[in-house]
């Protein structure tokens, strides 16, 4: 589905993606891990069109889109969540998922302004669409309120309807579970279950271990901006290397 | 809600829709009229420099779009003897085209770098009307520009511009009309769109939206009506001078906007409204008047951050607060 060649990006001088190669098959969830800094994140950029790579290519279901635009890539059907509470604060539940149906069904802007009738169809299957969206991410009871007054946990769950809501056909989470207690991880790992389950690939990056081990099929780990492991959980857990270079030797890992 | 509350509306704007049709009736003063077409002329300024702030980007350069539209209206009807009715258009037009033109290039930048380049940009085009002397005479001005063409229908309707009441009707359409175009963007998924950029533009591009082309959409809709309102203007003051859109002005509109109050299109309309009639009453405000829109700016911004269009919503949360505790804590 996701095909990743040669990727690399420098920043000034700084290296922060090398040569990095990956692959992501429908249907998956992959996990994507490594200490800070890593380049973690430095991949979603760029794999969204944040930004663009120095060299590389980047393969979505065999369509060249490295360097295409952030827009254009969620139209194809890459979307991602943000590390930080990425949503809209001073507008409601309903408002933020609303506007991130501007794909399903796109709508053209004078026919907006002159309220056709096949205007208005659309925003009914998009309302339609987006309280789907609210009621599977059970946000229904607080759909009214601003998101910018709801607490953190709720936040979070803004940040993956946001994204859902436009309809990904793969999904890009950025620390889903950071700040999160032991009841939402649970109950956000059911999520994304939820989301595999209606057939949706999901890459996924996290620093709770346990929680990555648990829901992935298969975990990526970088270190430096290189992959140095790649397989089942189990694996890479006994990966000598994964464990010098990112858990270090403790005495869990041994 | 009720049947009944959901006709309270309507039925309330008509009725002020109504009143306004009917004011020259009673209102003989030509002075007065005159006072109202500029209020009238402020409220489209202001109302459409709010599409362009929704994306939270504050344009200094409205009264320069105005001053294009003023500026190329004038002249086709001067030099080229073309109708006043097809000049206006162009007028809007030739300010689009311009804002499409450095849209792209300016809508890069954000905030206070954007409001920079836009407070440029308005002096530019001032400085370039007082330049280009052959075709705009510079500061001395284009003068003696005609009235709009008369609308004859045979038989029927025979409208001269010969009074200020026409050019009150006429401002008072495009009020109304371009009210409704930039209702209807507001409360319509555009409107929606150009608030979440405001809101998190990284947000909005990430599900789809192509953030610049919205950012330079707005830009272009606010400056067509800047535009068309600068090609009113020149026809109706028939005057023109470069002075007439300044650094000034331009601030003024967004004085106007935030007086007035972002979030809601009434709130524009209320500080547009407000500000031109204000130093009308008081002669000595107009004598002034940078001083005392400062003074007002200062204190709305400190005390009512959301304007005056706010005051109703807090009047109820103060109400609601005095009932007891629980009252309207929804």
């Amino acid at each position: 589905m996701l095909e990743i060649k040669g990727l690399t990006k420098h920043f000034g001088g700084l290296t922060a993606v090398t040569e990095f190669d990956m692959s992501i098959y429908s249907g998956e969830v992959v996990g994507l891990i490594g200490p800070n800094g890593a380049g973690k994140t430095t991949m979603f950029n760029l794999i969204t069109g944040f930004i663009p790579p120095t060299k590389g290519h980047i393969l979505f279901e065999q369509v060249d889109i490295t360097g295409k635009g952030t827009h254009a890539i969620a139209a194809k059907g890459i979307v991602r969540t943000f590390q930080q509470n990425a949503f809209l604060p001073d507008m409601t539940v309903l408002q933020n998922v609303l506007t991130s149906c501007y794909l399903h069904p796109k709508s053209g802007v004078w026919e907006a302004i002159f309220n056709t009738p096949g205007y208005r169809k659309k925003e009914q299957n998009a309302l339609h669409h987006a309280m789907e969206i609210i009621e599977f991410l059970g946000l229904d009871s607080v759909s009214d309120e601003l998101a910018q007054s709801l607490p953190h946990g709720y936040q979070r769950l803004i940040g993956i309807a946001i994204a859902l809501s436009a309809s990904p056909r793969l999904l890009l989470l950025d620390e889903p579970l950071a700040g999160m207690n032991a009841n939402e991880v649970n109950e956000t790992l059911v999520f994304i279950n939820k989301i595999r389950s209606v057939g949706t690939t999901v890459l996924l990056v996290e620093h709770n271990m346990r929680a990555v081990m648990k829901i992935c099929d298969r975990v990526i780990v970088i270190n430096f901006g290189k992959k140095i492991a790649e397989g089942l959980p189990q694996e890479v857990k006994r990966n000598k290397d994964v464990i010098e270079a990112y858990l270090g030797v403790s005495e869990d890992a041994a | 809600m009720s049947k009944g509350a959901s006709l309270i509306k309507p039925a309330s704007y008509t009725a002020l829709i109504v009143l306004l049709f009917l004011i020259p009736l009673f209102v003989k003063g030509a002075y007065f009229l005159h006072i109202l077409i500029m209020a009238g002329i402020a409220v489209i300024l202001t109302s459409s420099l709010r599409t362009i702030a929704t994306t939270g980007q504050i344009s200094l350069a409205h009264a320069g779009f105005m001053a294009i539209g003023a500026y190329t209206s004038a002249l086709l009807v001067m030099k080229l003897d073309l109708s006043f009715w097809a000049a206006f258009p162009i007028g809007g037009i030739s300010a689009t085209l311009l804002a499409l033109l450095v849209g792209y290039p300016f809508v890069r930048v954000k905030r206070v770098y954007f409001a920079m380049l836009t407070l440029f940009m308005g002096e530019v085009i001032r400085l370039t009307i007082s330049e280009w002397r052959d075709l705009t005479h510079g500061t001395s001005g284009l003068l003696n520009i005609p009235p709009p063409n008369s609308i004859v229908i045979p038989g029927l309707l025979n409208i001269a511009f010969d009074s200020k009441v026409p050019y009150y009707y006429l401002i008072l359409a495009l009020v109304l009309i371009s009210l409704l175009f930039l209702y209807r963007i507001d409360s319509s998924r555009v409107g929606r769109i150009l608030l979440a950029i405001q809101q998190g533009d990284y947000v909005a591009e990430s599900v789809g939206i192509h953030v610049t082309h919205f950012k330079v959409l707005a830009l272009c809709v606010g400056c067509f009506f800047a535009g068309i309102t600068g090609s009113f203007y020149a026809h109706y003051i028939k005057v023109l001078t470069p002075d007439s859109f300044g650094v000034l002005q331009a601030i003024y509109v967004v004085v106007y906007m935030v007086v007035g109050g972002r979030r809601r299109i009434y709130g524009a309309i209320l500080g547009a409204f407000i500000l031109t009639l204000l130093p009308e009453f008081f002669r000595i405000l107009k004598e002034y008047q940078p001083f005392v829109f400062v003074g007002i700016l200062l204190i709305i911004t400190f005390f009512l951050p959301g304007g005056l269009a706010d005051l109703p919503r807090l009047g109820a949360s103060m109400l609601g607060r005095l009932k007891g505790p629980g009252v309207n804590h929804a």
